[in-house]
């Protein structure tokens, strides 16, 4: 089938260029990097030194959520600029050298071009994210205390949602201009407009998919979903898919 | 005081980080052509660490 040769051609791609083997190393290491400094950073302070003496430093040692969030944390910082970066040149960098012309010069349906691109790119996001996560909910386990397991897949089905909405809005800019370096700027206002528009309208945008973390953590602490993050959620799945289509319609406007 | 535990706690970070370090440089090796001068990609992936090997992935590897 065409959409499979696509994404496999993507795939074989992202293998030669080391993506698979460098964004899940990237992704572990953000992820872990931040719960182990803190859990240290008094054995460190100590050995480096450079503390008058008799001094106490009290620095109270988070619980098991709030390091598990330290990761969430990290990665929907580091994470997400990572995704913007990887994702900038799916198509722009194809449209910029020839190859786009080169493919559409078959009858290569443009639903199949967008979807299978969208496919390759979330694939690698997802599973970094996933081995990232769970290496980080280890080191979290050893260090600080338990999180069930079963919670902490609920929470990376729900982590992904938010993911797939910024995979989601990268491909439509990338639909829009023609270089890499525009695409990944313009990604990062769209996101951190929506970051900002939720931060300051949050308790009217209670189902922002930029909340979906905050929520996380409340399912982490208590154990219960509340309601908004099954709307946060679906609003995500909602919007990468409108991010799609609107990313299908304007490549079939730029044909004719 | 850095002890056996913490060396224990970092192990597997070293042994990802390595992997990237070596990944790069093997790259940088078989690679035709690099967006600037080699040397110095190849400085920057061995002396920064972590961030030096992503930096070359991102950047330096010629799209």
């Amino acid at each position: 089938m065409q959409w499979f040769v696509i994404l496999k051609k993507e795939i074989l791609e992202n293998w030669r260029n080391f993506k698979w083997v460098w964004v899940p190393i990237v992704f572990i290491i953000f992820a872990v990097m931040d719960p182990l400094t803190t859990y240290y950073l008094p054995k460190i302070m100590d050995a480096v030194g450079g503390v008058p003496e008799g001094s106490i430093i009290d620095i109270p040692m988070p619980g098991a959520v709030e390091a598990m969030m330290m990761s969430f944390g990290e990665l929907s910082l580091l994470g997400v600029l990572i995704t913007v970066v990887i994702a900038m040149g799916v198509i722009s960098g194809e449209m910029k050298s020839g190859v786009y012309e080169l493919i559409m010069s078959k009858p290569v349906k443009y639903s199949n071009y967008i979807t299978a691109k969208f496919a390759s790119v979330v694939l690698l996001i997802l599973l970094s994210l996933i081995l990232a996560l769970i290496t980080g909910w280890y080191y979290v386990l050893i260090l600080f205390g338990d999180i069930a397991f079963t919670a902490l897949l609920t929470s990376i089905a729900f982590y992904g949602c938010y993911f797939l909405l910024i995979i989601g809005i990268v491909l439509m800019v990338n639909t829009w201009v023609q270089s890499p370096g525009v695409v990944a700027f313009l990604s990062i206002i769209f996101i951190i407009a929506l970051n900002a528009l939720t931060s300051i309208y949050g308790h009217i945008f209670t189902w922002s998919p930029a909340l979906l973390s905050d929520y996380i953590q409340v399912y982490l602490a208590s154990g219960e979903l509340v309601s908004e993050i099954w709307y946060s959620a679906l609003v995500a799945l909602l919007f990468t898919y409108l991010c799609l289509q609107f990313a299908i319609l304007t490549l079939k406007n730029r044909a004719v | 005081m850095i002890d056996q535990q913490l060396l224990l706690m970092l192990l597997p970070l070293i042994i990802l980080q390595s992997i990237l370090l070596i990944v790069a440089i093997i790259d940088l090796i078989r690679i035709q052509q690099t967006n600037g001068p080699k040397w110095v990609w190849a400085l920057i992936i061995i002396l920064i660490n972590i961030i030096g090997p992503i930096l070359y992935f991102i950047i330096g590897r010629r799209p």
